[in-house]
C-alpha cells in the first residue's frame, strides 16, 4: 500500500528538514538588512513574516494532504495532464537547482571570504560537493537523519551569542514603533522571503510517518526558525546602536568576533566555519529535490547519477562564471521571485483547485 | 580422493566419493551409498576412503556375547580416549549380552547412520563409528574430543566487574555460557552450516518473544547465501553479512565475553555463535553502542555516566585533536592566543617539516609501535614502550626533527583512542584522523567541518542488518538516550531500545518505587 515505506521520515526529521531548508547564510545580514528598513522595530516585521510563512505552509499542507501518498509529480500530472505537469514540475526542478546553485555559491564566498582567500572557487565547491553527495545519493530518509543530527550538532551555537549580551543596551529598543508601522510593515517582505524553504516540504510530505502531525511539524519548523532569526536580531539591535548596525553587512559575524577566551582568540573563526553544517542543510534538500523532480520526469528509480551531473553542473559553473558578491546577490533576488511564487502562490492556488477539480470529476462520473 | 560437487551444479551439501581405480572395488560410491552388511566389505571401503588419513584407527575385535566381528572407526585427535576405551570398547568386550537388544554403551548420545556420507561426516567430525558383522547399519557414539582450551578470562576485553570467564573455540561450549545466564525457553537457538570444506555451524542466539522477525529473516538470508570454501574466523563472517563492507566503521559489533553478549541478547538483538572461533557475533548494532562496555552497568550510574561521556570525548579527541592542530598552526593561527602561539613557534623553531607531515609521521611511527607490540612476544613487547618512549620521543624532540608540542599531540591522542572500549570502533577512527589531518592540511578549519560532515552524513547513512546506525540520535529516540551519551539509573531504564527493531516489550518493572 505505502509506496515509500523504506523512505518514510519521522516528525522529528520533517521538522528539521524544513528548519534546516530555511536557516542558511541570510540571517547573518539580516539584521542589517532589517534595520535600514524598519529601525530596531526590525524584530516585529520577522513575527508577521512568520505569521504569513505558516499560513502559507498550512495551505501547503492542506494541499498536500488532498492525495497524501502521491508527490507533488503525480499531483501535477492529475490535475494538469501530462504534458503541462512535466512543464510544472521542470519549474519546480529548475527553481531547485537554482536554489541549490545560489546558496553554495553564498556559502562559497563567504568560505572564501574568511577562511580561504586564494583557494579558487571551484575548489571549494568541489570540497562542499564530498559530503553533499554522500548524503544527497541516498533516500530522503537520510536526508531527514542528517538535519536531524546536524541541528542537535549546532544547537549550542546560540549560547554563544549570549556572551555579548551583557554589555547590550536594552534601551536601544525603546520606544516601540517609533515611527508607526509604516517602516515596518516596509520590511516585512524582506523578512518573509528569509521564511523561503518550507516549500520543499510539498515534496517531503508523502514521505511523512504521522502525516495527522504535518501541520503541527511544519509550524514547529518555522517557529524554530522565528526564534533564531528574532534571537539573533535582538541579540545584535542590544549590542549595536541603531546608527551603528547599517555599518555592518553581516552585523552577526561583527558580534561573534567580540566572543573571545583566555585560551581561544577568534573564536568567530571556528564557530563560522560550524556553522557550515548549518548552511549544509539548507543546500543538502535543493541538491537532492531537483535530481529527485529529474528522475521522476524520466520515471527513474535512482537519483544519485543525477546527482553527481549536477554537482558538476554547479561547479563548471563557478568555474566559468567566477561569481562575486554582486552576481549572488542578483541571483538570490531572482530565487527569492520564484519562492515567493512557488511557496506563497501555488500552494493556495493547489489548494483551490484541487476543490474544483474534485466537484468537477465527481459531476463527470456521476 | 574426493571429488567435490562444483558450486553451480546446484547441490552443495554431500560430498563425492570414488574409490581409487587400482582398486578391486571397481563400483563407485556416493554419499547417499548405505552401508553394506559384511563387516569385512565396509572395513576395506573406509581404508579406501581414507586412505590418505593414516592416523584412522579401526579396531578390530569380537563382541564378547556372541563372538561377532565388529570394528570401532574413530580418528584419535578428535576423540577422547577415556571415553572410547572405558565406555565403548570395556562394555562391549567384556560384558555379555544379546545383540539384537539394546548395545551396554555407556554413551549419551548415540545414533544409528546408515550413509557413508554419516560415516564419513561422524569420522571426521570426532565421533567413532560402531560397525558390527551382519548389520547394514552402524553407530555414531559420541566421543568428540578435541584439544581444547580451558575457559579463561577474555583476553581482549578486560573489566573490572564482569565474569572472568571468556568465549572458547568450542561453539556448543559458547553456546552453554550463554545458556548458563538465560536459561529459558524462549531463548532460540536456530542452527545453519557454511562453508563447502571447513562446514563451520553456526548458531544464531536471540530472545523470540523479544527480537525482530524482520531482522531475523534478514541476517538468516545473508548467512544462507554464503558459499566458501571455509570460514575461519568471526571477521570473516562479518565481512559477508555486513550492509556496507566499504565503510570504516564496523556495524557488527565482536565480543568475547559472554555477559556482553547475554546484555544485548536481552535487549532484543541476535548473537551469532561461530565455530572454532573464540569471540562471538553481535548485530543490529548502531553507533553508540560500541562506546558501552559491560562495566557500565556493574559500577555506579553516576560514575559510569562520567565514564561514558569521557569516552565520546576521547572520540573527539581522537578525531580532531592532532586535525586542529595542524589547522591551527599551519592555517588559522589567529584562533590560538599570541603568547601560547609564541611558545609553540618556540617549540617548532628547529622543526625541518610542515606542521602536516610532522604530525603525519608522529601518527604513523605510533601506529607502528602500537601495531610491533601487538605482535611481538610479551617480554621483548616492554622494549617497545621504552624505544618509543625514551629513544623516539625523547631524542627526536633533542634533535629537532619533532616539536614537544607535537608529543603532547601524539601522546593525548593515542591515550584517547585506547579509550573506547570496542577495538573495531578504535582503530576505525584511528584510521579516519588520517584523512582529518589531510583536510585540515589543504583548508584548515573548513577542511576539518566538511570532514565531519562526511563522516556524519556517511554515519546516518549506514544501517546494520537493516536498522538505522545512528539511532538513538537519527532518528531520534527519547528512550534509548537513557542508555546513549549519559546511562541512567537502571531502574528507569524500563523498556528495550527500540533501535534493535526489538518487539518493544516492557524491560522491567517498578522497581525501586517507594522507599
Amino acid at each position: 500500500m505505502k509506496k515509500y515505506a523504506f523512505n518514510e521520515i519521522t516528525v522529528m526529521q520533517y521538522i528539521f528538514l524544513i528548519n534546516g531548508a530555511q536557516v542558511g547564510t541570510g540571517v547573518l545580514s539580516l539584521p542589517r538588512i532589517l534595520a535600514e528598513k524598519a529601525g530596531t522595530d526590525g524584530w516585529i516585521a520577522i513575527i508577521i513574516g512568520w505569521l504569513c510563512s505558516v499560513s502559507a505552509s498550512i495551505f501547503l499542507v492542506k494541499a498536500a494532504a488532498k492525495y497524501p501518498e502521491d508527490t507533488l509529480y503525480e499531483i501535477l500530472i492529475r490535475f494538469f495532464g501530462k504534458i503541462l505537469g512535466k512543464v510544472l514540475i521542470s519549474v519546480y526542478m529548475v527553481y531547485f537547482a537554482f536554489s541549490a546553485w545560489t546558496i553554495l555559491v553564498n556559502a562559497c564566498l563567504y568560505i572564501k571570504a574568511w577562511f580561504l582567500p586564494k583557494t579558487p572557487e571551484y575548489i571549494v565547491l568541489l570540497l562542499f560537493s564530498i559530503p553533499t553527495f554522500v548524503i544527497a545519493r541516498n533516500g530522503l530518509r537520510v536526508l531527514g537523519r542528517y538535519s536531524e543530527l546536524s541541528f542537535y550538532m549546532v544547537i549550542w551555537i546560540p549560547l554563544f551569542l549570549l556572551i555579548p549580551l551583557k554589555d547590550g543596551n536594552w534601551l536601544h529598543f525603546l520606544p516601540l514603533l517609533k515611527e508607526g508601522w509604516r517602516p515596518v510593515l516596509s520590511a516585512v517582505p524582506t523578512t518573509v522571503t528569509s521564511f523561503l524553504g518550507f516549500e520543499v516540504a510539498f515534496f517531503f510530505y508523502p514521505f511523512l510517518q504521522k502525516k495527522q502531525h504535518a501541520v503541527l511539524g511544519i509550524t514547529i519548523a518555522n517557529t524554530l526558525t522565528i526564534l533564531f532569526y528574532v534571537f539573533v536580531t535582538f541579540v545584535c539591535y542590544a549590542y549595536f546602536s541603531p546608527d551603528g548596525i547599517i555599518e555592518f553587512n553581516q552585523p552577526v559575524l561583527n558580534l561573534l568576533k567580540l566572543i573571545e577566551f583566555r585560551f581561544l582568540e577568534r573564536f568567530d573563526m571556528v564557530l563560522l566555519a560550524v556553522y557550515l553544517i548549518v548552511v549544509s542543510t539548507a543546500w543538502i534538500p535543493y541538491v537532492y529535490l531537483a535530481p529527485f523532480c529529474f528522475s521522476q520526469l524520466l520515471g527513474k528509480q535512482d537519483h544519485s547519477n543525477y546527482v553527481i551531473i549536477l554537482l558538476l553542473i554547479i561547479i563548471g559553473m563557478v568555474f566559468w562564471l567566477d561569481p562575486t558578491w554582486n552576481d549572488s546577490e542578483g541571483w538570490q533576488k531572482m530565487v527569492v521571485k520564484g519562492g515567493l511564487g512557488l511557496a506563497f502562490v501555488a500552494p493556495p492556488f493547489l489548494w483551490v483547485y484541487s476543490w474544483i477539480y474534485e466537484k468537477f470529476r465527481r459531476r463527470v462520473s456521476h | 580422493m574426493f571429488d567435490f560437487l562444483k558450486p553451480s551444479k546446484g547441490k552443495r551439501s554431500f560430498l563425492h566419493k570414488q574409490v581409487s581405480t587400482h582398486s578391486n572395488l571397481q563400483k563407485k560410491m556416493s554419499a547417499d551409498d548405505v552401508l553394506d552388511s559384511d563387516l569385512s566389505q565396509n572395513t576395506e571401503i573406509l581404508q579406501q576412503v581414507f586412505s590418505q588419513a593414516p592416523d584412522l584407527v579401526i579396531r578390530c575385535f569380537s563382541i564378547n556375547a556372541s563372538k561377532t566381528d565388529a570394528a570401532l572407526v574413530y580418528l584419535p585427535g578428535l576423540t577422547n580416549k577415556d571415553a572410547i576405551q572405558n565406555h565403548v570398547l570395556k562394555p562391549l568386550m567384556s560384558s555379555s549380552f544379546e545383540l539384537d537388544k539394546e548395545l551396554p554403551i555407556t554413551i549419551g548420545d548415540v545414533e544409528v547412520v546408515e550413509t557413508w556420507g554419516q560415516v564419513e561426516s561422524a569420522i571426521l567430525g570426532g565421533d567413532s563409528v560402531l560397525l558390527i558383522n551382519g548389520q547394514n547399519t552402524g553407530y555414531r557414539l559420541d566421543t568428540k574430543g578435541w584439544p581444547q582450551r580451558e575457559v579463561s578470562d577474555p583476553q581482549n576485553e578486560i573489566s573490572l566487574k564482569g565474569a572472568h570467564q571468556g568465549f572458547v573455540e568450542t561453539g556448543t561450549q559458547n553456546i552453554a555460557l550463554i545458556r548458563r545466564y538465560i536459561p529459558h525457553h524462549e531463548l532460540m537457538l536456530k542452527e545453519m552450516t557454511i562453508g563447502l570444506r571447513g562446514k563451520t555451524k553456526v548458531s544464531l542466539l536471540y530472545l523470540r518473544d523479544v527480537a525482530s522477525d524482520d531482522v531475523l529473516r534478514e541476517l538468516e538470508t545473508r548467512i544462507q547465501n554464503i558459499t566458501v570454501d571455509a570460514i575461519i574466523n568471526t571477521g570473516e563472517l562479518i565481512e559477508f553479512i555486513e550492509d556496507n563492507p566499504y565503510s570504516p566503521f564496523p556495524q557488527i559489533m565482536l565480543t568475547e565475553r559472554p555477559d556482553t553478549a547475554v546484555s544485548h541478547i536481552l535487549q532484543g538483538r541476535f548473537v551469532i555463535v561461530l565455530d572454532r572461533s573464540p569471540s562471538v557475533l553481535i548485530a543490529p548494532t548502531n553507533f553508540m553502542s560500541f562506546f558501552q562496555a559491560v562495566d557500565d552497568y556493574g559500577t555506579r550510574w553516576l560514575l559510569s555516566t562520567f565514564i561514558r561521556v569521557s569516552r565520546f570525548l576521547a572520540f573527539i579527541i581522537t578525531l580532531f585533536f592532532p586535525a586542529s592542530y595542524v589547522a591551527f598552526i599551519s592555517y588559522n593561527f589567529e584562533v590560538i592566543p599570541m603568547e601560547l602561539l609564541l611558545s609553540i613557534a618556540e617549540s617548532r623553531i628547529q622543526v625541518p617539516f610542515a606542521p602536516v607531515l610532522e604530525a603525519v609521521i608522529m601518527e604513523t611511527i605510533l601506529e607502528l609501535m602500537r601495531e610491533a607490540a601487538l605482535r611481538l612476544p610479551t617480554p621483548i613487547g616492554q622494549t617497545i614502550g621504552i624505544v618509543g618512549g625514551i629513544i623516539i620521543g625523547q631524542a627526536a624532540v633533542a634533535v629537532g626533527i619533532v616539536s614537544n608540542i607535537m608529543i603532547i599531540v601524539v601522546a593525548v591522542t593515542a591515550i584517547a583512542s585506547y579509550n573506547i572500549p570496542n577495538y573495531d570502533m578504535s582503530s576505525a577512527i584511528r584510521l579516519l584522523r588520517f584523512p582529518m589531518m589531510l583536510a585540515a592540511a589543504m583548508f584548515g578549519v573548513v577542511g576539518i567541518v566538511i570532514g565531519w560532515m562526511t563522516i556524519v552524513g556517511h554515519l546516518v547513512s549506514l544501517e546494520s542488518l537493516g536498522t538505522p546506525y545512528g539511532t538513538p540520535l537519527a532518528p531520534f529516540r527519547f528512550a534509548d538516550m537513557k542508555d546513549a551519551f549519559l546511562r541512567f539509573p537502571l531502574w528507569t531504564m524500563k523498556s528495550r531500545p527500540k533501535g534493535t527493531g526489538a518487539i518493544p516489550t516492557i524491560r522491567q518493572g517498578r522497581n525501586r518505587t517507594k522507599r
